[in-house]
Formats: C-alpha cells, structure tokens, sequence
C-alpha cells in the first residue's frame, strides 16, 4: 500500500485517512437518503476509474463505456435468474464477455488505425448495436426489460448480493478503494508506463520499441473488465436491467462525467469529480426547491451551467487544482524522482 | 353512482371497504388510545390528520410530456380530495425521466416524511422507487407501469392500479370483437405496425401470446415494425398497404402515429380501420392538431375514464377550473390514473385512521373502491398487489375529440365502422 501513498503530502496521507474513515463510517449516521446518494457517488466514482485506464492513462477515448455495464450486468443477472449462480461467480462471465468485446472494438480500432474521435466513434457503435441486439434477445426480457427477484431487503447475504442499503453501500465502497490501488499499481507497472507513453507521443513510443497495438489492447481489456463489475453491481442494485436504459449513449456519457470534472489521467480524479457531480446535482434540486421554484427542468439547466463554468474555469480537472492549493500532493521539484505524465 | 354493498367510495358515504364498519373502526381506535395510555408513549402516526404522499413523476427529461400530464393528476387530487374528505398534502420529485434519480429522490420523498409513494409513470424508474420503498417498508402505489414482472418480483410493498402490459392488449383485442358485434361488420386480415421500442415489443409478445386464444375473426396479423424515432413512415405503410390487410392494428406514440395516417392518406391506403389495442398516440392533442381530419374515426381501446362517473366528472370540472386553456380528453388518462393512484392511498389511510406504514399496508390491501373514474370494477388489489379488474373502453375519434362508443353502458355516441375514406371526408 506505500505506493498508493507515496505521492501523498503528510496533510494528504491524513485528509485521506480522515476520508477513508469518513466514508467506512457513513451507514453508522447516515440516514438512508444520504446512504443512497454516497451509494450512487462511489458507482460513478469506480466506473469512472475504469474508463480512466483507457482514456486517462492510455489516451484511448470511449464513449461507448455502458456496453461493458451492460454485458457485466446481463450476464450475471442472466446466471443469477435462469441458473441460480450467485454475482460473485457470475461476475467473470460478464468480465469475460466485456474483455472479449473490449479486444474486439480494440482489435479493429487499433489494427486499422483508427484514432482519436473515429475510434470514438467506434466504440459508441458498438454500444449501440449490442442495445438493438440486446432489445430482441428474449431470453434476458428484450426491450420489456429483465428483472431479478427481489432479496430481503434487512438481511444482508453478501454472497448473491441481496440485503440493506448497507451491505450495497460497503460492496461499492470496497470496489471503489480497490479499484484505485488496483490503478495506482497499474499505473507504476512497465505496461503502467507503456500507457503513458503512448498518451504523449503514439510514434515515439512505437519508435522506441513499445509494441503499442498490445499495450493499448490490454488498456482497453483492462477497462471492459472493470467497468463490467461495475454493471454486476448496478444489476443487483436496481433489481431491472433495460436495454435502453444501460447500453444508452447517455449512460456512457454519465460515467465518463466524473474523471473529466475530477482530472483525466489522475487517480482521485474520478472519485472527487464524483463526489462533486452528484451531491452538486442534490445540491441544486435543493436550491430550486427551496427557491419555490416550480419549473420542471429548471435544474438541469442550472447542473449544465455549473459543469461549464468548472470545465472552463478548470479544464486540467478540479483535483490538481484542488490537491495543489491544499498541498495535498508532493509539487514538482519537491520529489525529483516524480515521473512525468504521473499523476496523482 | 352505483354503490356495491361492502365497497367505499371517496365521498366517504358508502360503507367501509372489507367488512370494517365504523363502528369496528370507532373500537379499534379507542383501543389503540388506551393502549398508548397504558403504556405512556402514544404513538407518533396516531396523530396524523394528513397523508402525506410523495408524488414521483419524470416531469423533466424524455417523458416530460406525460409525466407533466400525470402531475396534473397530483394538483387536481391535491384540491379534491380533501374537499372529498380525504386530508392529503403532495410532495412532489421529478425523476428526470433517470432510474438513478428516481431512486434518490424516492429516498428524498421519504425523508421528507412521505408515508406513501404514487408514481413513477415508466417501469424502470418505478422498479427503482420499488426497491427503496421495500427496503423503508413504505407502500408504493403505481399510477402507470406496465410491465408484469413489477407485481411478479416479490415485492410486499407494491400496489398497481394499472393494467399489465397484456391485459392492455387481451382487454384491447376482445374490444374488437365487441365493436365487428355491435356493428355487425368483420374485417377478414390485419396487419400490425409497431414501434420497435419497450412498448412496442411488449405489445407484440403479448399480441403474439393472445391471439391464439381469443378466436379473433382474421388470422394472426403480419407484423411489421419500425424505428421510432424515423421521419418516415412510407416503406412500412406501403407494405402493410400491400399485405391488402382490412384492419390495420397498431402499437404508437403521437409522432408515428401521425406519420402512419398521413402516409396511408397519401399511399390512398383505406383499410376499414386503424385500431390501436391499448398504446398512446391517437388520442394525443398533438394528432389532432397536426392530422386534423384525417384523425377522426380513429380508434384506440384502452383504460378511459368513465364519462358517467361522478368522480370524473368532478375531476372534469377541477381541470377546466384549473388548466382553462387545455382541453380535459388530452390529459385525461394520465390524470385519471394519477388521480386514482393517490385516491388509493388517502383511501386507505382514512380507513387506517394512521399513515403509519405496517397499518397502511394492511389498509391497502383491502381497498375495495367503488367510487373511481376509469373503467372497470372496484379496485382491489390480490396477493401480488395487482388490480385486475381495470376494463378498456373503446374510444374513437370524433370531431377532434376521443369519445367512448363501447361499453354501450358508457357510450357517448355510437362506433362508426368501417370509417369513412380519407377524402370523403368534410
């Protein structure tokens, strides 16, 4: 666990401390609303540290992400109703299936070239034929949707998912703090930084010998895999799984929301920006409610124009400037061994 | 208004629902006083005088339309019903059309002190509201939401006053027999449009389930189905044009379905009828407007509400009151269900005397309403919280106006079949 530490100021190693301790503690005071919102924030925050390995450490832009929700989602919510295979066995057959797609969309993108926006491009096409395909699979309920049994909702069976909002809120919470050693160990790994150096300069990195097809190949799987376990979650949360509804581009755009307001490329990015994504949008159906104001939309319009002023105002991302200003993280120069491209 | 012996109506005259007389109600009441006596600490519910519901609506997002519809609902329930004597105050959320947020603000709704949850309009955010309500023990009472498994999953805290997505079609097929009946002409072939959606694709599986088993006098119809969000309808119409189908079936929204008349004017496609077995779109302000016309003689079978009802009328009235510039039929089916949904609930709390929500639940599993705006008989909920007794009415264009022609009971005028063709009219 040093390294996951090691960037960290003193005043960082305690903030984060403090908040680890915070959020272990939360079902003890909380009240069922405020569990529910953590519950969503800390979803959004994992998600985004997977999309996070493919955008933020590999340059490689997806806004296709919801298809590996959704293959994690329907293949172990598919074991669990129609063979009885509890989440946590079903899960690798929901990660299977997303790295075979994430290789795929991959495997093509990479091996023709396609960069930048085209392969954005791609991965959206993907997520939205396996929808369509996803809608006439009768099977898993077609467009009418499938759904799970519903669990006893005070007990907490860890083993199938089924239980308390706690139980829920503690399963996230883990992934969530594993997801981010898993990054940060990832990130200081040879292919850690063959990722870094493709995100720089594609050609110099291939010119000083990175095999870049596979590198990037594996970001990719990497992420498919993560992401999927994120859908394992969402389907035994919500107990309903539409097809569109999970494979949406509008899905895929909420889970890449969080890394892009926290700071692409950076390890607490996605959780920050999630922690400030979704109390904001709490934050202000609040202020509108408490201003009387009765007008149906009126909040995303206040939601749209907070995220432009912090991507204006901040477009490296709020955690830099955030981990900067409080001292946080060691500053460059104070550590000379820091790598470029490393970021907290 | 026809009063069944052992039902309650929302005037509060008729009897109270399962047996419970006041009487009964009086002595249970008087018990649970002493009680709290007894044992020092009076429960906190026995002092509710108000219900208070949470109202959880998409009023924002892509289903802004009848979410705002449906909110109309909750603003006319929140001015009736306690004029009716049903002590009610809304709190009202929008799910922004997203399950995420219908789930939180579910949460919100009952930390706010909601004792009961009317909503959510779509299945997937009501399935969301579900979860958190089972998990509080608060009851939820579904206004509109479809798909069966909502009342199959398990849940205990569940109550739908809504068809499932196959009754809507079995109750929408069996009308057509009623009307080929009532005016003694039988088309021989159908052919079926359908919108490739959530919606659409339930109505055809539940299509494809019941035909087999309700004797209809033409063969299983050819489907065909399209994108809903095309602008063009002209390939589909031209080949249900050439399957020569005299009935034309059809599962749309207000957008395609306009799509589909306009292209069957202009293709001079004149089937004896276009009959839709339970969806939206023909009703809709929007179809009058755009097709004008051309939207008369259109039929849709669906849950109405009963032109004959007191209650209706009275909800009726407090529309024109409030909303004068909107016309009532427009909006009609989403504030029936919405008003119905929260009547379930104050009903059920002025029998339970308590918004306490173990004794809400046990009240709402006993509801027996008679006194209710949309088809069908008394709403009454079996062990899965299901009502199945919600009928369809036969509502068919006239003047610009849906207007029920079956049951003959209800009827304002009579059906006209086969429809006149498209230029014959004035």
């Amino acid at each position: 666990m040093t390294t996951l530490f090691d960037q960290l100021t003193a005043r960082g190693r305690v903030a984060l401390g403090l908040f680890a301790l915070a959020l272990l503690a939360v079902p003890f005071f909380a009240d069922g609303y405020l569990i529910s919102v953590i519950t969503l924030v800390l979803w959004f925050a994992y998600v985004g540290q997977a999309w996070n390995v493919m955008m933020g450490f590999a340059g490689q832009l997806s806004l296709g992400h919801s298809l590996y929700v959704g293959l994690g989602a329907y293949a172990s919510a598919a074991l669990f109703v129609h063979f009885g295979v509890g989440p946590w066995a079903g899960v690798w057959l929901g990660m299977l299936a997303a790295t075979l797609a994430g290789a795929i969309i991959g495997t093509l993108g990479f091996r023709f070239a396609i960069r930048g926006v085209h392969f954005a491009l791609l991965t959206i096409a993907f997520a939205e034929f396996t929808r369509i395909a996803f809608d006439h699979i009768g099977w898993l309920g077609g467009s009418g949707g499938f759904f799970l049994p519903v669990g006893d909702a005070a007990g907490a069976n860890p083993f199938d998912l089924r239980g308390s909002p706690a139980l829920f809120y503690y399963v996230i919470l883990a992934l969530t703090f594993g997801a981010l050693a898993l990054c940060r160990r990832l990130l200081h790994s040879r292919i850690g930084y063959f990722w870094l150096a493709i995100r720089e300069d594609q050609e110099a990195a291939q010119a000083v010998g990175i095999d870049v097809f596979r590198a990037k190949l594996i970001a990719v799987m990497i992420s498919a895999a993560m992401t999927s376990l994120g859908g394992v979650f969402y389907a035994f949360f919500y107990n309903n799984l539409f097809p569109e509804q999970i494979f949406s581009v509008g899905r895929s755009i909420e889970l890449i929301l969080a890394p892009v307001i926290g700071g692409i490329g950076t390890l607490f990015g996605p959780i920050f920006g999630a922690f400030i994504l979704t109390p904001l949008a709490e934050l202000v159906t609040w202020g509108v409610e408490s201003a009387g104001l009765d007008m149906p939309g009126i909040k995303q319009i206040f939601y749209g124009l907070a995220l432009v002023a912090i991507v204006v105002y901040r477009p490296e991302g709020v955690w830099p400037w955030v981990a900067r200003h409080l001292r946080l993280v060691h500053q460059p120069g104070d550590q000379p061994s820091h790598r470029a491209g490393d970021r907290p | 208004m026809a009063k069944d012996a052992g039902t309650n109506g929302p005037t509060g005259l008729g009897p109270m629902g399962s047996g419970l007389t006041r009487r009964d109600f009086g002595k249970a009441t008087l018990a649970v006083g002493a009680a709290a006596a007894v044992f020092g600490n009076a429960p906190a519910f026995a002092q509710d005088k108000v219900l208070k519901v949470g109202v959880l609506l998409p009023r924002s997002g892509f289903l802004a339309q009848p979410g705002q519809a449906c909110q109309r609902g909750a603003d006319i329930a929140q001015t009736l019903l306690p004029q009716l004597g049903f002590p009610i105050e809304i709190l009202g959320a929008d799910t922004e059309s997203n399950p995420d947020v219908a789930r939180s603000r579910t949460e919100k709704l009952i930390q706010d002190g909601a004792q009961v949850i009317v909503g959510a309009f779509d299945s997937g955010q009501t399935t969301a509201a579900a979860q958190v309500c089972e998990q509080r023990g608060v009851p939820l009472v579904v206004n509109i939401a479809s798909a069966p498994q909502l009342t199959e999953q398990g849940y205990r805290t569940i109550f739908r006053n809504f068809p499932t997505s196959s009754a809507l079609v079995g109750n929408g097929l069996a009308l057509m027999k009623d009307l080929f009946a009532a005016t003694g002409k039988t088309p021989k072939s159908a052919v079926f449009l359908h919108a490739n959606d959530t919606f659409g694709q339930a109505n055809k599986a539940a299509l494809d389930k019941l035909f087999p088993t309700l004797s209809m006098p033409f063969a299983a119809p050819e489907a065909i189905s399209y994108d809903p969000k095309a602008q063009d309808l002209a390939v589909e119409v031209a080949k249900a044009r050439a399957t020569g189908a005299e009935l034309v079936i059809v599962t749309t929204r207000a957008n395609d379905a306009i799509m589909i008349v306009r292209e069957m004017v202009k293709q001079r496609f004149e089937p004896m009828a276009v009959v839709s077995p339970g969806s939206p779109g023909m009703y809709d302000e929007q179809f009058y407007k755009v097709l004008g016309k051309y939207s008369d003689y259109c039929i849709t079978n669906l849950p109405w509400y009963d032109p004959k009802s007191a209650l209706a009328q009275q909800v009726g009235k407090t529309f024109k009151e409030k909303f004068p510039s909107d016309r009532y039929e427009g909006y009609a089916f989403n504030i029936g269900f919405t008003f119905e949904a929260i009547l379930v609930a104050a009903d059920a709390f002025k029998r339970a005397g308590t918004g306490d929500p173990a004794v809400l639940l046990d009240a709402l599993r006993q509801t027996n309403l008679s006194e209710k705006i949309m088809f069908g008989g008394p709403i009454q909920f079996d062990e899965k919280g299901q009502n199945n007794a919600i009928a369809s009415a036969c509502v068919q264009n006239f003047k610009l106006r849906p207007t029920v022609v079956l049951p003959k009971a209800s009827a304002e005028a009579d059906p006209v079949f086969p429809m006149p063709g498209w230029q014959k009219r004035a």
